[in-house]
């Protein structure tokens, strides 16, 4: 009987061995002017399953015969369900959220040589080796620092800090006025913040931060560690809640927007979170200040908006493209998009907010944009990168040093190449 | 004359083939088949999307020796199952004697300790953090009162604490129930003979009940091991690994090096890992039980 | 605590005639104990009332004027999560689970409890091996293999898998009960030519009741409350969910909207409860039942 479970064992890693060999290089086809597309996209408050098909509703009647089928991830998120689809064989034609990177790029279909492709954002610096997988229907501004100006006003701060020196000060006047002067979270957003607020300064001291990172001249750890120190400072002053960690998004937005902290630093997405909660202060927004003796405004922290791909196995890949081109393209489609998730394009500004125009500015006024964490194109970093820095950066909270972050993050990127 | 004897023998074993066969052909196909390729898998770089994944031998398992964070997951995890196991037996065997008994009132108890397992993990972990989290209940009733916040979820320690507490408070339900069940196999006649011998509670509870309930408290141990060693809902809803990655489980490890990281390789090393140590675990603890019952027969 | 409760507590197991209220200590004990297990479900309920400020402000009151229905009909008409629908599902599953495991894992316990040969016992620890499998790691090997076998997305594929997890510890429960049933009963049958099939259904598998009603009982809970197995299993094309997954796409990590959560989570929670109050003297004893002997 043992000798029968060992050979039961071998005939399955056999199987096994034969079943995953086949791998995915399925080619797909043109396929026909109607049938079903599969959309996988990414499910938020913001947009609902709903919204999404709501939003195609008028592609499908352009379109006779066509039915755009919305799929939510099944996983913790799209990045969980399609390598689940993908092994299933049961790959959606258009997938959304996701960028390309070297591990997904040769699952998709290539856009390079559609002209319209060019008048998307970002779509250049998400290139990969000037091959086009990913097209965006925007840019969202990250490194924002959204204030009470009340509670400004009462610490006596006359104009937002333009160095991080002056934020620091300006932290320490907010606490003295019975504020808590930075909000921040547990969950993602913790990392997050501070990814956001390094864009600036780090992208003005090295401009080739990315590739000097990839090629060991400069390590993460290293060039962030001022920041982190400067982090690791403000939860010694109580400048954050050291229970931080015990919030979630929603909870950091409702103490924000209750006026019980006096700064947030948050993406564009939070303009629309805020208005809709209609605060009772006045709600400003700066951009995230930079290193002192650096110029002011510095680089901004820009990624693309709902960004799309179409799977290179897809059997209707005429219509999944024309999709794509219809969601990045059409202007009624695009603008319902920006609106939805707080989100910017040019061309795109009539219908903006008071504080929606203020970002707009923002991203007017940056000398340059740049990628941020895990990136895109030829600025990236290993995947899981996110997710890593938050957990490092949350380990502040829980007794570690500054340098101890620095170190382990760097020991996680040494064990990514 | 031997023929229709090797004609009985031969339906015999169809009729035994025709039992068995089912269930174990469904076995081997869902679960070993799937073990088996994890262990292919393991041996591979694969990174969930590549076409043909190298075979890199058992280098995954060396960078598993080597990386600090699977291997806190794996004490993380064990601290669980431990801590685990001891409470959800003591509480479960203390509120079955607490409840045992044919009372209405009894019967109340005994229906909300056992609800929270009607609920799921998922919905349990999301409650909970409604009640522990900095600005959840709890604190909120706190500031309130102008006292300190109590980080539950957001240090280290306490959240692991409030981890264990909530698994112990959905769980220990079933302990209770199966406990109840034990108690009724204990024999009145002997409990009767003890108290007449003039044995005192506690010794006739030490030499007459707990000995009673060894398989129980076998089948209890055992049980809750190996469903702690497995936890990964709850980790997903009550504090999604953290502060810091502080409570990840091995579990919770395992798919987010699989999803997130692209380590499809890696985290099927993880895997195999954490299997053999279930297996072995839930084996030393069934056989040191079994070294104990004999030594309270003997 | 409770060790220090013993003894007293102990005559009880000796004469359980219905506790007074003479234990004092004993009732206050479990009342606290009581409250602290109601108090989530407490929340739930009055959250699904409450608009998001006055959950997170007011957590705990039970003022009517912040009270509202408004959230609860509009879970109840939510576009993405059917929840008649997801009742209906997951009830199928449940059903099909449990028959089909009784049918699988009633005659290999049989078997196993009334061979001596080694190899069954071999058998018996290769399958009590299964519930050391954390089926939640498995989930690409998992998808290969119904790939392979062309049930992947589908209701045949996911009960199979299902019933694959409930088969190693009802097979464990169903020999160790089997065993204490006297083989005088089958032998005497068999002498009447009845044959083995027949014998464990018409004799062996009517005593055996109380083990299967256990069995049953946690295989429910167990395939209602399963969260990654149908998610991934059943994926996004199949358009099938049950109640779990289904609360988890309405809900979704990305969703913290209370308003949506809380007022979701009590109408999938509860039936179920409901179910559970109305039948908890036989779900509870039938729990007892099984386990025994076992």
């Amino acid at each position: 009987m043992a000798r029968s479970i060992g050979a039961l064992a071998a005939i399955a890693i056999l199987v096994g061995a034969a079943g995953c060999g086949g791998g995915f290089s399925d080619e797909g086809s043109a396929g026909g002017p109607t049938g079903e597309v599969r959309m996988l996209v990414n499910i938020t408050p913001n947009l609902t399953k709903g919204y999404w098909e709501e939003l195609v509703k008028p592609f499908e009647e352009a379109n006779p015969g066509v039915d755009v089928k919305i799929e939510a991830p099944t996983g913790q998120g799209v990045k969980d369900t399609l390598p689940q689809l993908l092994a299933a064989g049961n790959a959606p034609d258009v997938v959304e959220t996701l960028m390309a990177d070297k591990t997904l790029a040769p699952q998709m279909l290539e856009l390079t040589d559609q002209a319209w492709t060019k008048d998307t954002p970002l779509v250049e610096q998400a290139a990969l080796d000037s091959k086009v997988y990913t097209v965006g229907v925007g840019q969202q501004a990250q490194s924002l620092v959204f204030y009470n100006k009340e509670a400004f006003a009462k610490a006596g701060i006359s104009e937002p800090p333009k160095n991080l020196d002056e934020l620091t000060a300006a932290m320490g006047k907010l606490k003295t006025a019975g504020y808590l002067p930075l909000q921040t979270a547990g969950d993602y957003v913790t990392g997050l913040q501070l990814l956001q607020l390094s864009d600036p300064s780090i992208a003005t001291k090295h401009p080739d931060w990315y590739q000097q990172v990839n090629s060991k001249q400069l390590s993460v750890g290293q060039t962030m560690l001022p920041l982190l120190q400067r982090y690791e400072s403000w939860i010694e002053n109580g400048y954050v809640d050291k229970n931080a960690l015990g919030l979630d998004d929603v909870n950091a937005q409702t103490s924000f927007l209750t006026g019980k902290s006096a700064m947030y630093i948050m993406g564009s997405w939070f303009v629309r979170t805020a208005e809709s909660q209609k605060p009772t202060f006045d709600l400003g927004v700066f951009a995230a200040p930079t290193e002192a003796g650096q110029p002011y405004p510095g680089p901004q922290g820009v990624t693309m908006a709902a960004p799309y791909m179409v799977l290179k196995s897809t059997k209707q890949r005429d219509l999944a493209v024309k999709l794509v081109e219809w969601l990045v393209s059409d202007q009624e489609a695009v603008q319902s998009q920006l609106a939805q998730d707080g989100n910017f394009r040019k061309g795109f500004t009539d219908k903006l907010t008071p504080l929606g125009k203020q970002v707009q500015d923002i991203l007017d006024q940056a000398p340059k944009h740049v990628a941020q964490g895990e990136g895109y194109g030829a600025n990236t970093l290993p995947q899981g990168f996110n997710g890593e820095w938050n957990k490092a950066v949350q380990s502040l909270y829980t007794g570690k040093s500054a340098p101890d972050v620095a170190k382990r993050i760097d020991s996680w990127m040494g064990s990514k190449s | 004359m031997s023929t229709p004897a090797a004609a009985a023998r031969l339906r015999d074993r169809l009729t035994t083939a025709s039992m068995v066969g089912p269930a174990l052909l469904l076995f081997v196909v869902m679960l070993v088949v799937p073990v088996g390729l994890s262990i292919y898998l393991s041996l591979t770089d694969w990174n969930g999307y590549s076409a043909n994944p190298a075979i890199v031998g058992l280098q995954n398992y060396l960078d598993l020796a080597r990386s600090e964070e699977a291997i806190r997951a794996g004490w993380v995890t064990l601290l669980i199952a431990a801590v685990g196991t001891v409470l959800l037996s003591v509480l479960g065997l203390g509120f079955a004697l607490l409840v045992n008994g044919a009372s209405r009132l009894n019967a109340f108890f005994r229906v909300v300790l056992f609800y929270p397992h009607v609920l799921s993990a998922l919905v349990v972990g999301f409650l909970w953090s409604a009640v522990l989290g900095t600005s959840g209940v709890v604190n909120g009733f706190l500031t309130s009162k102008g006292a300190e916040v109590l980080p539950f979820l957001s240090n280290p320690n306490w959240a692991l604490a409030s981890l264990i507490g909530v698994l112990v408070w959905a769980g220990f339900g079933v302990n209770v129930v199966l406990y109840l069940a034990g108690l009724q196999t204990v024999s009145r006649d002997l409990l009767e003979a003890a108290r007449i011998d003039g044995a005192s509670p506690r010794q006739t509870f030490l030499n007459v009940t707990l000995p009673a309930l060894a398989p129980v408290v076998t089948v209890n141990l055992v049980l809750s091991l190996v469903t702690l060693l497995k936890t990964y809902d709850l980790v997903v809803s009550l504090t999604g690994g953290g502060p810091a990655g502080s409570t990840q489980t091995a579990a919770y490890l395992i798919l987010w090096d699989s999803f997130h990281n692209n380590a499809l390789g890696f985290g099927s090393a993880q895997s195999v890992v954490l299997m053999l140590v279930t297996a072995g675990l839930a084996l030393t603890v069934a056989r040191l039980r079994s070294r104990v019952d004999q030594g309270v027969k003997a | 605590m409770s060790v220090i409760r013993l003894p007293r507590v102990k005559t009880e197991v000796v004469r359980p005639k219905p506790v007074r209220l003479k234990g004092g200590g004993r009732i206050a004990f479990l009342v606290v104990t009581s409250v602290l297990m109601l108090v989530p479900m407490y929340l739930l309920v009055v959250s699904a009332f409450k608009s998001q400020q006055d959950i997170l402000t007011h957590p705990f009151s039970l003022s009517p004027d912040l009270l509202t229905t408004e959230y609860l009909q509009k879970a109840w008409t939510n576009p993405d999560f059917n929840i008649g629908k997801g009742y209906a599902v997951t009830a199928l599953f449940v059903v099909s689970v449990n028959i089909l495991s009784v049918a699988l894992a009633g005659p290999v316990s049989y078997v196993i409890a009334r061979r001596t040969e080694r190899r069954y016992r071999v058998l018996l620890l290769l399958f009590v091996a299964g519930t050391f499998i954390p089926s939640q790691v498995l989930v690409i090997p998992v998808v290969y293999t119904l790939k392979f076998l062309g049930l992947m997305g589908t209701i045949p594929g996911f009960v199979l898998f299902e019933t694959t997890l409930t088969l190693p510890f009802s097979i464990f429960l169903y020999a160790g009960y089997i065993m204490t049933i006297p083989a005088s009963l089958d032998e005497a049958a068999a002498v009447d030519g009845a044959g083995k099939h027949r014998i464990f259904w018409s004799i062996v598998f009517p005593l055996m009741k109380p083990a299967v009603v256990t069995m049953v009982i946690l295989n429910t809970f167990s395939v209602w409350n399963d969260f990654v197995n149908p998610q991934i299993i059943l994926g996004p094309g199949s358009g099938l969910y049950t109640v779990t997954t289904g609360v988890y796409a309405a809900v979704s990590q990305y969703s913290t909207d209370y308003t949506v959560v809380f007022p979701t989570l009590l109408l999938a929670v509860a039936p179920l409860l409901v179910i559970f109050v109305l039948l908890q003297r036989h779900v509870i004893s039938g729990l007892t039942a099984g386990a025994t002997k076992g």
